[in-house]
């Protein structure tokens, strides 16, 4: 718990809903932009991606790499908040 | 392999499966990273398939390194076009370019060696894994011991080196040698290897000397080198032995004039029953 951001926190704290995707830990304006451009405008859709890939934190972290540039501590910081998430409310 | 972008989705699942890659659906979104994976994959099974052989010259001599070299290639254009498993091609080739090569030495051991080659993935697996993580084989734990574990050559050089300056007490010598081993590498060699010892202090003596030097090149040169020039040094002087060789005659004058003592005392007990009791 120390060693998470007040982001992570906020987000992991309750559901969702229609947040966009810079509420993700991890997820900032620039990288935010870049997952709006390839249609991942909300963080459920974010979500939506890493439940695909089966809920696996290094496939995911592999994928927003790939997709939005972001560094691997931006990727896992945004993995885990999806993860710990999901591990409340899915 | 056809391009991956062509696939469909369901091949591309097929080829997730075949390398073990874990995987959700093949989706717009997900497909792309898939095809990375799989291309990462399959560049990946393609090195190992040739890295296996710098790994076998711990083994082997330079001979059989620069052949399997040769002959990969050919085994690898062909393809491991949609089947994951380029180890089993490879293996075959190995054993069979075993046989050939190892003719100038002990062949008996060198077949059962192939027979341990042979022993699937483990090798290659080893050769791409080991470089980089903790060699099961512990080459560098073992420093002496271990680089001569990897070279039957050097081995036996070692065994002559330090133990073997009798050279009338192979086999007594090596059997304790290739026990330690035996402990300390528990893994396919250790089977084949007092046949190694045992069978090659004295075939391989003239060609001990050599190998080790040529091997030298692109296993590790320095303990090598090292052995060799010490068992050269033996070889040339003898006085770098553990125990002089005066010793050596004595022992050897004092066991042969027992045996003779104990031969003649029997000769005589034979003769007794002749003698009938008067």
């Amino acid at each position: 718990m120390s060693t998470t951001s007040q982001k992570h926190r906020d987000f992991v704290g309750e559901p969702m809903g229609d947040k966009p995707v810079t509420a993700l830990s991890g997820i900032g304006e620039v990288l935010g932009n870049k997952l709006e451009e390839q249609g991942f405008d909300r963080a459920f859709v974010v979500l939506g991606q890493y439940l695909l890939l089966r809920k696996d934190g290094e496939l995911f972290t592999e994928w927003l790499k790939d997709t939005s540039g972001a560094n691997t501590r931006n990727a896992t910081s945004c993995s885990q908040c999806l993860r710990e998430w999901c591990d409340s409310f899915l | 392999m056809a391009a991956l972008s062509n696939k469909s989705d369901q091949e591309i699942k097929d080829l997730l499966d075949e390398y073990g890659i874990k995987h959700g659906p093949v989706v717009d979104t997900t497909r792309p990273l898939y095809e990375k994976k799989l291309k990462e994959a399959m560049a990946k099974a393609k090195v190992t398939v040739t890295k296996p052989s710098p790994d076998r010259t711990f083994y082997r001599e330079d001979q059989e390194e620069v052949t399997y070299v040769t002959c990969q290639t050919p085994v690898r254009s062909e393809g491991p076009s949609g089947d994951g498993k380029p180890y089993m091609r490879s293996r075959p080739e190995y054993s069979e370019r075993d046989r050939v090569d190892d003719k100038p030495y002990s062949r008996p051991e060198y077949s059962e060696r192939n027979r341990v080659d042979d022993k699937p993935y483990s090798r290659p697996e080893y050769s791409e894994i080991d470089r980089v993580d903790d060699k099961p084989y512990s080459r560098p734990e073992y420093s002496e011991i271990d680089r001569v574990d990897d070279k039957p050559y050097s081995r036996s050089k070692l065994e002559y080196r330090e133990r073997d300056r009798v050279d009338d007490k192979p086999y007594s010598r090596s059997k304790p040698e290739y026990r330690e081993r035996d402990r300390v590498d528990d893994k396919l060699y250790s089977r084949s290897r007092p046949e190694y010892s045992s069978g090659r202090q004295y075939i391989d003596e003239p060609h001990v000397y050599n190998t080790p030097s040529s091997s030298s090149s692109y296993s590790k040169p320095t303990p090598v080198m090292k052995s060799g020039g010490v068992v050269k040094k033996e070889n040339t002087t003898s006085s770098g032995r553990l125990i002089p060789l005066w010793i050596q005659f004595l022992v050897f004058l004092i066991v042969a004039g027992f045996l003779y003592f104990i031969f003649t005392n029997m000769e005589s007990a034979e003769s007794s029953p002749f003698n009938k009791i008067q």
